[in-house]
């Protein structure tokens, strides 16, 4: 029951942040206890289930939200911490999300002071196999392809880019094992999610890595580490590649909320 | 964040993915109305994503061949 919004309105939340902080520009700060959801009245028509599934196949659509989405937890983040809600979170009715935040306060202040003064950098490694096939070691093999004759060395040579494939395989997993290991270590928490198949990043490169990290903001470890990472393995054809600072994706708990029933 | 380059010049809709598609707090408890607990890459990237799980499964293949 309780107040709903005016006829064929819902609020769509961004992200939860401090109480005292300053919302964002052009987004509504719905307060509750020490707790702010910023939220912006959206239409119905707009951003209800059956309209929202129809504007996720339109690119167009789909770009502008998100990237309004992002824009205002990147300007939360820039003036304190902020809790990311997933992308079009929408509630029908305003006094539902106020006896949410007011239930669950203790596991969003929770999260909010976990990420308090830190950001989530985003690392990508792209390796390039062609460098990285030539830079494997097969070395018996071209030792023999050098001695042998024509008919012989086509066949061995075939040999050599089978075997070049299948340790460069290998040796990118490792590289991918230890970048992760390693930048973890200059860093307060890492995850690694899915990486993306080369249809989604355009580039000739294979993505090896996607990696995240939470940082403290100002903190230079990771990038130091980033940096030797880069240098060390820049033969083999790996490229590393920087993002953030992020608001903390990955780094707060996805099922806050879901479970328990009040 | 001290670059003055616009959001969407910075970061691609691919970018995004990974984050604000993915990630972030689902309240598939208490929401009202969501589609939020439907994995969105799924659904909304259909046209562009559809074969990544295929491709992923096949790479995975290729890898332990």
């Amino acid at each position: 029951m309780g107040a709903t919004a005016p006829s064929g309105v819902a609020w769509y939340v961004y992200g939860v942040v401090d109480a005292a902080a300053e919302p964002p520009r052009g987004v509504e700060a719905l307060s509750e206890g020490t707790l702010t959801a910023l939220v912006s009245a959206v239409a119905l028509d707009e951003f209800g289930e059956e309209p929202v599934r129809a504007h996720l196949e339109d690119e167009t659509w789909l770009q502008e939200k998100v990237l309004a989405h992002e824009a205002v937890l990147e300007a939360a983040l820039a003036t304190g911490p902020v809790v990311p809600f997933r992308f079009l979170t929408v509630y029908r009715d305003e006094d539902e999300l106020r006896s949410f935040l007011a239930a669950r306060s203790d596991e969003l202040l929770a999260v909010l002071d976990r990420v308090r003064g830190k950001i989530e950098v985003g690392v990508k490694a792209f390796a390039d196999t062609a460098v990285l096939e030539r830079s494997v070691a097969v070395a018996e093999l071209d030792a023999e392809i050098a001695e042998a004759p024509p008919g012989r060395a086509y066949l061995l040579q075939r040999q050599r880019d089978e075997a070049a494939r299948a340790e460069a395989a290998r040796v990118v997993a490792e590289i991918a094992r230890d970048s992760h290991a390693r930048l973890l270590a200059a860093a307060d928490d890492g995850t690694t999610n899915a990486v993306q198949p080369r249809e989604l990043t355009g580039r000739p490169e294979q993505m090896v890595l996607n990696g995240a990290y939470l940082v403290p903001a100002g903190d230079d470890r990771l990038d130091r580490e980033l940096a030797a990472l880069a240098e060390h393995y820049a033969p083999f054809g790996i490229g590393f590649e920087r993002t953030g600072p992020w608001p903390p994706y990955n780094f707060v708990p996805r099922d806050l909320g879901a479970g328990d029933v009040d | 964040m001290s670059t003055d380059v616009p959001l969407e010049q910075r970061v691609t809709l691919i970018e995004l993915v990974d984050r604000v598609l993915n990630k972030g707090v689902v309240l598939s408890g208490d929401i009202t109305l969501s589609v939020a607990g439907v994995d969105l890459v799924y659904v909304g990237l259909r046209v562009l994503l559809a074969s990544v799980s295929t491709l992923e499964q096949q790479s995975l293949e290729r890898a332990a061949q």
